[in-house]
């Protein structure tokens, strides 16, 4: 039997992914049992991030301030934009490119059959900056899906309507993968893809 | 048809995905001997699975599923063939396509015809740039496989075959009618038109628009009033676009 206020703190750890019923008792039980403080300073983080972190309003990811540090970094070349679906892209990203632009993060990708259309995805915001005329590029790396693909299609089209160039992130093979195991959309699209050398 | 027990290796397009628990996906997919069918694919989104690239929209696929009741189990899926070359607007056509079969098509109701007029519809979409005059015929045969079919060959009053040049007033439950009989709940077309839509012909850019016109009021009425997405997303499309001028005739 649990008392009803250990219920609610169960109930309430459900709403993270990937927990149901039986890790959310575990987790609870944890956190009275062994680490009190623990608990105190999850809790006292969740409070200040759900209070403190709003969107940018330059290119939409996590903020804490009204840009990102992205955004507001002056180093940064402000006159290209990588389209990307998620935060998490923009940190994918950042580790391993050293790519030196901003981003724009569309927080989803058009998907009709799911109610998810232009004004969802910020369309309007990202038409805003192409027409204040600083963007020299944009560069599209939304997901290789079938909607991700709509998705840059639809803005290169915005882009392109513009005169301003915009390119397309290449989809090939994974380094170290063998040829035999990848997947025959990736081959064919890696194929079609072939450069010069 | 039962849906028990276990089917192998039965074609198959995805029309719909969405993430389901923490590794699953929930399919919608259009079968030929099955129709439309509900699946669980378990895993699909775990980092090792190869199921998540191919349980694509416009990717034929074989699939394998077990179990009973309103959600099947996938139990395998592999290509049938390689992906259609659908990109940029065709592929907003395609979810056109999808939208539709998922809006008027109830699961587990085979429609064999369907399938097929469905798989034609891709291809010409895959391999054309004009990808009006298809998803016309597409609506004909989605139409004539719910039971809504039209008349497209006889004057319903007179039934007298339809003259090419000749004016009609489409009603969308009663047919064609001599276009005297001018009414507000119905839409005046040329006979070609309806000639063409019977025969597949595509006819000239005119007709194809009222082809367009007549079969979005028709579908209007199995739809109801809640707009189709990606109609919309077609719209919205000349808002963020700076266009010289609109284009006439978009492909939805």
């Amino acid at each position: 039997m649990t008392t009803p206020v250990i219920g609610r703190l169960i109930e309430a750890l459900r709403c993270l992914p990937g927990v149901g019923p039986k890790s959310a008792q575990r987790m609870a039980y944890y956190l009275l049992e062994r680490d009190r403080q623990g608990a105190l300073s999850l809790a006292g983080a969740l409070q200040e991030a759900v209070e403190k972190v709003g969107h940018c309003s330059r290119c939409r990811t996590f903020a804490e301030g009204e840009l990102c540090p992205i955004c507001s970094n002056s180093r940064r070349d402000q006159a290209t934009i990588c389209i990307v679906e998620s935060p998490s892209d923009v940190q994918a990203l950042e580790h391993s490119t050293g790519y030196s632009g901003r981003y724009f993060v569309l927080m989803g990708h058009l998907s009709p059959l799911d109610g998810i259309g232009p004004e969802d995805i910020g369309l309007e915001l990202l038409a805003g900056q192409l027409d204040n005329g600083e963007v020299s590029e944009v560069i599209l790396a939304t997901n290789p899906t079938v909607e991700g693909e709509a998705t840059a299609h639809y803005i290169s089209e915005m882009v392109r309507s513009r005169g301003i160039r915009v390119t397309r992130i290449a989809h090939g093979v994974p380094l170290g993968g063998e040829l035999e195991y990848v997947d025959g959309g990736t081959l064919s699209h890696a194929f079609n893809g072939r450069q010069d050398m | 048809m039962s849906t028990e027990g276990r089917i192998t290796l039965q074609q198959a397009y995805v029309l719909h995905r969405k993430p389901y628990r923490d590794t699953s996906l929930l399919v919608e997919a259009l079968t030929p001997d099955f129709g439309r069918i509900g699946l669980v694919a378990r895993g699909a989104r775990s980092r090792r699975s190869v199921l998540q690239a191919l349980l694509q929209p416009f990717q034929p696929l074989l699939l394998s599923w077990s179990g009973r009741g309103e959600l099947h189990t996938l139990n395998s899926a592999e290509a049938a063939q390689r992906a259609l070359g659908l990109g940029g607007d065709t592929l907003i056509s395609g979810f056109y396509l999808n939208e539709l079969v998922m809006r008027l098509v109830p699961r587990d109701d085979p429609h064999p015809g369907l399938f097929a007029s469905y798989c034609r519809t891709l291809e010409q979409l895959g391999s054309t740039e004009q990808s009006a005059w298809p998803l016309r015929l597409f609506e004909r045969d989605l139409l004539q496989e719910l039971g809504y079919g039209l008349q497209l060959t006889h004057d319903s009053g007179s039934s007298q075959p339809l003259l090419p040049d000749e004016r009609y007033c489409y009603h969308p439950e009663y047919g064609p009618l001599p276009a005297v009989s001018n009414t507000a709940d119905c839409l005046a077309v040329h006979g070609e038109t309806l000639l063409a839509l019977a025969t597949g012909e595509q006819p000239d850019a005119q007709y194809c628009r009222e082809a367009k016109r007549l079969m979005r009021v028709i579908l209007q009425v199995y739809l109801g009033p809640r707009p189709l997405a990606s109609r919309e997303l077609f719209k919205a499309r000349n808002t963020y676009t700076k266009r010289k001028k609109p284009t006439v005739d978009d492909e939805e």
